[in-house]
C-alpha cells in the first residue's frame, strides 16, 4: 500500500494521456452497458416475474390464433387457480401514431388481483370497474401523454374494424421494472364492438374474420396459488384443450418473456460480437497508452531497479497503475451509464419501443470487470518488459 | 511544406504504436460499418419491394398486410376492376392471406413466420421473384416456397422437407425463392387455398395486390377503392406502403447512429492520444523544422496530416474487414408484428460514408490538439529538450 502515492502520481504525470484513456475506456464501456441491458434486462425481468405466480396461455399456433374467451372462466374454474383474466392486443393507432404504447383487453374485475404488483387507488378502481369505457393507464404513460383521471383517450383500430372512445378512469403505479405503459380496458367494451361490425358489414353472416375475431381471447394470464402447481397447471390446461380446434400452449410468465427474447434470434448475437470487437480495441488502445508511458519512463525503471526494487514489484507498479486507470475509466462508464438510466427515464425517447430501460446491477458490475481485465491485460506486456529491462541499458537510454 | 514523406517515415519508425492505434481504431470502424450495413440491408429491402404502379389495398384504417383483413368477396370484385394491367394470364393482381405462426429454429429456439397465400399473379408483383432451388409450387396440394433466407434458419425449410407450423398447418417444402432483396425474402408462399383451409380463414383476404396499366389509371383506381361505396377499402402505392414500414426501422437507425457516435469517440480519443505522445517525443525535431525556416501552419499541416493517415489507415482497414461480411444475414424478430425477418449485410453507400466520417472525424479532431501543440512549442526551448 506504501507504494499507492508513487502509482498514483506516476498515473497522474501525464494527466492528458491518462485522461483520454480513462475517457476512451469509459466511453466503451457506457456503449457495452446500453448493449448488453437490452438482453440482460429483459432476461432479469423475466425471472423477477417467477415470484408472482403467474402463467399464461395462447393458441399453440402463435400470438395469430383463435384463443376463445369461454376459457378463461374454465381456467379459472381449475384447481389451484385464483383468477384468470384475457389479455387481448389491440394495437390501435393514437392520434394516427402507429403502435404507440402497448393496449390490452382484459377482465376488469380481477386484473389487478392477477397483476397484483400495480397498485391502483380504489376509488379509481371502482370507477374502471363500473364504467363499460373505462381504462386504466400507467404512471410513465399517463406522464408521457399528459393524460389525467377523466381525460378521453381515443383509440383507433389497426387490427380490429372498431376503434375505442375509452375514458381514463384511473391510473396503476408499480415496481419501476415493470410495464408502467400500457392501457388496460374492458375486454367486453372491444368484444360487443367486434360483434356488432360483424352484423353490419356483411349481412348478418359470420364468416367474415371480424366475426371470428369476436371471442377471441388473444392470450390468458392467470395467476395461480402456489408455484409448486404452475408446471402441473400449464400441463393441465393445454391437455384439457389438445383436441380441441385451437390447442394452446402455456407456459410460465418467465418461459413467455424469454419467448420474445429467444425471438431476437441473431440480433443478440450480434449485438455480442460488437460488444466483444470493442472489449479487444479497448485493449489495444489502453495497452498503447501503457506502452508509451514506460518508454518514457525507461530510465527511471531502470533507477527503481539499480535501487534494490525487485522484478516482482516493477510488474506489481506497473500492472497496479494499468488496473486503476482502466478501471476508473469503467467506474465512471458502467456505473455512470446505470445511474444515468436510474434517474432519466431512457425509455421515453424509443419512441414506444422500450416500455423502459435501466442496467441491471450484474451488467454493470460485468462492465466494471470488463474494464479491470482490460487494464489487467493491457498492462501485462508493458510491465513485463519494464521488470525484465536491463539496468545498464536503462541507465544508459537517453530519451 | 514538410515532405509528407516525413510523416510516412514517422509512423512506420514507430510501427508498433502505429500498429496497436490502427487495430484499435480499426475493430470500432468495423463495428460501426457491420450495424450500418445491417440497417441499410432492412431499409433497402423496403425500398426494393414496391413498384410504382402496384397498389396494395387493406381495410381502412389498417397499416399493415398482417392486420388488414376483408371480404374475400370485394376482393373478387377488385381483381374485376378496369385499369389493372392485364398479360396473356389475365390481370396482373393476386389476393393473399397471410397467416403469423410459430416455427422451429434449426438451433431449437422458436420464432413467428409469415406464411403468405397467394395466386400465380403474386409472383409478378414481386421484384425479380425466382425460384433457386425445387420447383415452384403447386395449387391445392399443401405445398409451398420458402425464401433463400429463412431456409437456412429454419427446421424442415429446405426442399423436401415438411414445415411444421402447427397440427393443421404443415407444408411440403418443394422450392426456395428469391425475390430481388425484397421484403418477400423474409415469407414463406403456398397456395391461396391451402392456406385459407389450413386457417380455417376461408372468406376473407388479408391484402390485394394490384399493377396498374399506367399512372393515370393508378389515380382512378385508388379513387374508386377508397371513395366508392362498394369498397371503402384504402389503396395504398407500394412504395408508401413500404416507405411507412421502414419507420419501424428507425428507432434500429438512432439506436445505431448513437452507437457509431460514441464509437467514434472512443476511436478519437485513441487517436488523439497517439499523436500526443508523437509530438512529444519530437519535440526537439520540431524545434529544428521551426528553425530551419518552416512556418508555424507548416508543422501544423504535416500533424494533422500525420494524424488523418493514421485514421486512414484504421478507417480503411475495418471497411476492409466488413467486405467479407457480405453475405452475411441475420434473422430476427420485427418489432411491429413479431414475425421473423431477415437483414442482409449491405455494403453500400451507407456503410463507406460512415467509415469516412468516422475516419475523417477521428483523424482531425483527434489530431487537432496535438497539432496546436507541436505549433506553440517555443523554438529555443524545444531545441533544449533532450
Amino acid at each position: 500500500m506504501k507504494y499507492f502515492t508513487y502509482i498514483l502520481r506516476n498515473a497522474r504525470r501525464n494527466p492528458v494521456r491518462t485522461g483520454l484513456t480513462i475517457a476512451s475506456t469509459s466511453i466503451c464501456l457506457f456503449l457495452m452497458m446500453i448493449l448488453l441491458s437490452f438482453f440482460a434486462m429483459s432476461a432479469e425481468v423475466a425471472s423477477a416475474s417467477r415470484i408472482f405466480n403467474r402463467i399464461v396461455t395462447m393458441n399453440a399456433n402463435g400470438f395469430a390464433g383463435m384463443l376463445p374467451v369461454a376459457r378463461v372462466r374454465q381456467i379459472a374454474a381449475m384447481d389451484g387457480v385464483v383468477a384468470a383474466t384475457p389479455f387481448q392486443w389491440y394495437g390501435g393507432k393514437y392520434h394516427d401514431e402507429v403502435m404507440p404504447f402497448a393496449q390490452f383487453g382484459v377482465d376488469a374485475d380481477v386484473v389487478f388481483d392477477i397483476i397484483d404488483e400495480f397498485t391502483v387507488p380504489p376509488d379509481q378502481l371502482a370507477d374502471f370497474k363500473a364504467n363499460r369505457k373505462g381504462a386504466v393507464i400507467g404512471r410513465k404513460l399517463a406522464k408521457d401523454r399528459n393524460l389525467k383521471v377523466g381525460d378521453s383517450l381515443p383509440l383507433k383500430g389497426d387490427i380490429y374494424p372498431v376503434d375505442l372512445d375509452l375514458v381514463v378512469s384511473g391510473i396503476y403505479d408499480g415496481p419501476n421494472n415493470r410495464d408502467l405503459r400500457m392501457c388496460l380496458f374492458h375486454f367486453e367494451y372491444l368484444d360487443e364492438a367486434l360483434k356488432q361490425t360483424a352484423m353490419a358489414g356483411s349481412g348478418g353472416s359470420l364468416t367474415t374474420e371480424a366475426a371470428r375475431r369476436s371471442g377471441n381471447a388473444g392470450s390468458i394470464f392467470v395467476k395461480c396459488r402456489s408455484a409448486e402447481m404452475m408446471t402441473d397447471l400449464c400441463r393441465r390446461i393445454d391437455d384439457e384443450y389438445r383436441s380441441t380446434e385451437f390447442p394452446t400452449r402455456t407456459q410460465t410468465e418467465e418461459a413467455f418473456g424469454q419467448m420474445f427474447e429467444e425471438m431476437m434470434g441473431d440480433l443478440k448475437n450480434t449485438v455480442y460480437w460488437i460488444g466483444a470487437a470493442v472489449v479487444v480495441s479497448l485493449l489495444f488502445v489502453a495497452g498503447n497508452a501503457m506502452a508509451m508511458s514506460m518508454r518514457e519512463r525507461t530510465s527511471e525503471v531502470a533507477v527503481l531497479k539499480a535501487i534494490g526494487f525487485n522484478k516482482g514489484l516493477v510488474l506489481f507498479l506497473v500492472l497496479t497503475e494499468a488496473v486503476l486507470v482502466a478501471g476508473l475509466g469503467g467506474a465512471i462508464g458502467a456505473l455512470g451509464c446505470k445511474f444515468l438510466c436510474d434517474f432519466v427515464d431512457v425509455a421515453r425517447f424509443s419512441g414506444g419501443f422500450l416500455p423502459f430501460f435501466y442496467v441491471p446491477w450484474n451488467t454493470a458490475l460485468l462492465g466494471l470487470g470488463v474494464s479491470l481485465f482490460v487494464g489487467f491485460a493491457s498492462g501485462l506486456v508493458p510491465a513485463v518488459l519494464a521488470a525484465n529491462s536491463s539496468v545498464i541499458d536503462g541507465l544508459r537510454k537517453v530519451v | 511544406m514538410i515532405p509528407f514523406k516525413y510523416n510516412i517515415r514517422n509512423l512506420r519508425a514507430r510501427w508498433k504504436t502505429t500498429l496497436m492505434t490502427v487495430a484499435g481504431t480499426a475493430l470500432l470502424v468495423c463495428s460501426s460499418c457491420v450495424l450500418f450495413g445491417l440497417v441499410d440491408g432492412l431499409e433497402h429491402s423496403l425500398t426494393v419491394s414496391g413498384d410504382p404502379l402496384d397498389l396494395i389495398i387493406l381495410r381502412k384504417g389498417a397499416s399493415n398486410e398482417v392486420t388488414g383483413g376483408f371480404e374475400s368477396k370485394k376482393a373478387d370484385e377488385l381483381l374485376e376492376l378496369n385499369g389493372i394491367q392485364r398479360d396473356e394470364d389475365g390481370p396482373v393482381a393476386a389476393k393473399e392471406l397471410l397467416n403469423i405462426a410459430m416455427a422451429e429454429r434449426l438451433d431449437g429456439t422458436h420464432n413467428n413466420l409469415i406464411i403468405r397465400g397467394v395466386q400465380p399473379a403474386s409472383r409478378k408483383l414481386r421484384p425479380d421473384f425466382q425460384i433457386v432451388a425445387g420447383r415452384d409450387l403447386e395449387p391445392g396440394k399443401g405445398e409451398c416456397v420458402v425464401s433463400r433466407n429463412l431456409s437456412r434458419f429454419y427446421k424442415g425449410a429446405r426442399v423436401g422437407g415438411i414445415l411444421d407450423l402447427g397440427e393443421k398447418e404443415k407444408y411440403r417444402v418443394v422450392g426456395v425463392f428469391t425475390a430481388g432483396g425484397s421484403a418477400a425474402e423474409s415469407e414463406v408462399w403456398a397456395d391461396l387455398k391451402d392456406v385459407e383451409r389450413n386457417t380455417g380463414r376461408d372468406g376473407s383476404v388479408s391484402c390485394v395486390q394490384i399493377r396498374a396499366a399506367g399512372l393515370a389509371d393508378m389515380d382512378q383506381l385508388q379513387k374508386t377503392i377508397e371513395d366508392s361505396a362498394q369498397f371503402k377499402l384504402s389503396a395504398i402505392p407500394e412504395a408508401t406502403y413500404f416507405e411507412n414500414q421502414s419507420k419501424s426501422s428507425l428507432f434500429l437507425k438512432g439506436a445505431g447512429t448513437l452507437i457509431a457516435v460514441l464509437l467514434t469517440f472512443g476511436a478519437m480519443f485513441a487517436a488523439a492520444n497517439t499523436m500526443f505522445s508523437a509530438v512529444k517525443s519530437r519535440t526537439r525535431e520540431i524545434g529544428t523544422m521551426r528553425a530551419l525556416g518552416f512556418s508555424q501552419r507548416d508543422v501544423l499541416i504535416s500533424f494533422l496530416g500525420e494524424s488523418l493517415l493514421l485514421s486512414l489507415l484504421g478507417g480503411a482497414l475495418g471497411l476492409l474487414a466488413t467486405l467479407p461480411l457480405s453475405f452475411l444475414t441475420i434473422e430476427t424478430s420485427n418489432f411491429n408484428t413479431f414475425s421473423s425477418v431477415t437483414i442482409n449485410f449491405r455494403f453500400g453507400p451507407m456503410v463507406m460514408a460512415v467509415a469516412l466520417i468516422m475516419t475523417v472525424v477521428m483523424g482531425l479532431f483527434g489530431g487537432m490538439l496535438p497539432a496546436l501543440r507541436a505549433v506553440r512549442l517555443e523554438v529555443v526551448s524545444a531545441l533544449r529538450e533532450l
